[in-house]
């Protein structure tokens, strides 16, 4: 009798086991014609829904801004994520380079990836990974999103289009910003302690006095030389630059060291991040409040450290 | 004489502030070490060095979580370890070796746990590599007062507890039979190297603590043939392996592959190491002539 029962409930369990494998084996969005898609960064998710707009459902797979995403190790939870996305958009050059782990171990058909570093067609050794700071990349990102979708969802093209259009519009405050910045305070002395926010200097125009070693060498977490330590200090001692960009997402008791030197020195502190900033951001606000803050900085002396 | 000088020390070492830290915490550290290290290889407790040093990787890594230096996490974690390691090793000296084993093996797993914290929910990027192979050029001066705090006891304890220490290393029961509280002076000890392994931790990293402490002190043991003696030849060529370390690794700013300089700990142990093989080689060749 005992035994019968225990069976019984064996099976039982067993059956819902199957089912409920079978539920997840079906990804949830497409009967109900919403795609389910991934953005291995908030930013990228963020774009992925302007896009999309009401026919994709996005989730981010990185948006604490407490954490350094170079470092960022996949949760089984962000597996199952991955595993039901029909559309995927990363950053590639090995920023995200658990995605393809996770990827290739649930080989979803019909999945489309999108890898922003190939869309850009640049190498995976590119050595500055943050290449949404880039003002070139979000449009071929937003172009490449669309056609991806518009593939899943044909019927939906024209308004996929319609939302790139938008966003591409939707960029122009930042580009003028840009434009402003460049014409003004072109030549302008920085120091960083990330490349994270390199490409947007270069955009406006900026010199950035911090060599690329000791960026690296603190984005990549190793002992940077005295050399370059020696150095940065005297950019901010001496008032060499005008600005400290300070990346967030990616401190060590170095980087607090030269945030201390330039409180001291009363040189303005700009907080940059890996991860679009939330909430009260999209990727295009996020990206004008980082120029804002750049052009108060270098104009009225004033530090914007968190955005 | 100024080329030479130019070819031994790279444009800006004299003037470089990271240098001149580097210098005096490494100085310190490996004085202490030195000390500390000579009674450590003496007293046959290298292991339990070893230990200790694995162990101060949980404690850096929970400093770091807390937002205060390593040097507590290393010395604090260091500390009570050695406590344990006393109660352990006095009651059951057989069972000494697999127990402090498990406890490091355990100490260990936690700080996996605790780097894992530090790297993906507090943003300290290089907390990994700080803790485990030392960040001598990023300490900043405001460490110095802190390692001076951590050093002078253990130098103390040595000072104060000479002669029971060596007395007790050569028989435990002579120096009890002589009135030397064997139980505490061993404690005082552990907690000596304890202080010691922690200082050599912010220099050369927690993993390679052991070298500093037990290698200029192995060194000098076969150099020497009295144990003051042993113990100034350690402390002198800990220092100067440390010291010739920071200028190598200043040099080798220009070296490639990559031309930002090689890490300060692979040139103090290897130095250290070197050294070893030069002391064993001459030793053997005295034995041989002799």
């Amino acid at each position: 009798m005992q035994v019968r029962r225990i069976l019984a409930a064996m099976a039982l369990t067993a059956t819902a086991g199957l089912l409920a494998t079978a539920c997840s084996a079906n990804p949830a969005g497409t009967s109900s014609g919403v795609i389910v898609a991934v953005g291995a960064e908030n930013q990228y998710a963020n774009v992925i829904s302007q896009i999309g707009g009401r026919y994709v459902r996005v989730t981010a797979v990185e948006s604490n801004p407490n954490t350094d995403p170079h470092a960022f190790e996949a949760s089984p939870s962000v597996a199952s994520q991955v595993a039901a996305a029909q559309l995927i958009v990363q950053n590639g050059a090995g920023y995200d380079s658990y995605m393809n782990k996770i990827e290739s171990a649930s080989s979803g058909s019909g999945r489309k990836v999108i890898v922003v570093q190939q869309v850009l067609g640049l190498p995976g050794t590119v050595p500055n990974p943050h290449l949404w700071y880039s003002p070139g990349t979000m449009p071929k990102v937003a172009a490449a999103i669309a056609a991806s979708l518009s593939k899943l969802s044909p019927a939906h093209a024209a308004y996929f289009r319609a939302n790139v259009a938008t966003f591409d519009t939707s960029l122009q405050p930042w580009l003028t910003a840009l434009a402003q910045f460049r014409a003004a305070y072109g030549g302008t002395p920085v120091a960083v302690t990330e490349p994270v926010g390199d490409y947007l200097l270069q955009a406006a125009g900026a010199d950035i006095m911090t060599p690329f070693g000791l960026q690296a060498d603190i984005m990549n977490g190793v002992d940077p030389s005295p050399q370059y330590v020696s150095l940065q200090d005297s950019l901010l001692a001496q008032h060499k630059v005008k600005v400290l960009l300070y990346n967030q997402q990616v401190t060590d008791t170095l980087t607090a060291s030269f945030l201390a030197l330039a409180h001291h020195y009363g040189i303005p502190v700009v907080g940059v991040y890996e991860t679009m900033p939330t909430p009260g951001y999209d990727y295009q606000s996020w990206m004008l409040a980082e120029v804002s803050a750049l052009r108060k900085a270098v104009a009225s002396k004033v530090s914007t450290e968190k955005l | 004489m100024n080329s030479l000088l130019r070819l031994l020390f790279a444009p800006g070492f004299f003037a470089s502030s990271p240098v001149h830290v580097a210098l005096a915490v490494g100085g310190i550290a490996a004085l202490v070490s030195g000390v500390v290290g000579t009674f450590t290889v003496l007293r046959g407790q290298s292991y339990s060095g070893h230990a200790l040093a694995d162990l101060s990787v949980t404690g850096g890594s929970a400093s770091f979580l807390a937002s205060i230096s390593p040097l507590w996490g290393f010395a604090g974690t260091g500390v009570i370890a050695a406590g344990i390691m006393e109660m352990i090793g006095i009651r059951r000296p057989r069972g000494r070796d697999l127990a402090t084993g498990i406890v490091r093996g355990a100490g260990l797993g936690v700080a996996a746990l605790f780097l894992y914290w530090d790297t993906t929910s507090t943003s300290t990027t290089g907390a990994t590599v700080t803790i485990l192979f030392g960040s001598m050029f990023t300490v900043g001066s405001s460490a110095i007062p802190l390692v001076l705090a951590f050093g002078l006891p253990a130098l103390a304890i040595i000072a104060i507890l000479y002669r029971p220490l060596l007395l007790s290393s050569v028989s435990a029961d002579v120096a009890a039979a002589r009135g030397v509280r064997v139980r505490l002076t061993g404690l005082a000890c552990l907690v000596a190297i304890a202080l010691a392994v922690s200082l050599a931790a912010v220099t050369v990293g927690a993993i390679l603590s052991t070298a500093l402490l037990v290698g200029p002190a192995a060194i000098a043991l076969r150099l020497t043939s009295t144990p003051g003696r042993a113990t100034v030849t350690a402390a002198v060529i800990a220092v100067a392996s440390t010291w010739i370390g920071v200028v190598l690794a200043y040099d080798s700013f220009t070296w490639p592959p990559s031309h930002d300089g090689w890490p300060v700990s692979f040139f103090i142990v290897a130095l250290i190491f070197l050294g070893f093989l030069a002391a064993q080689l001459t030793g053997r060749v005295r034995r041989v002539g002799g």
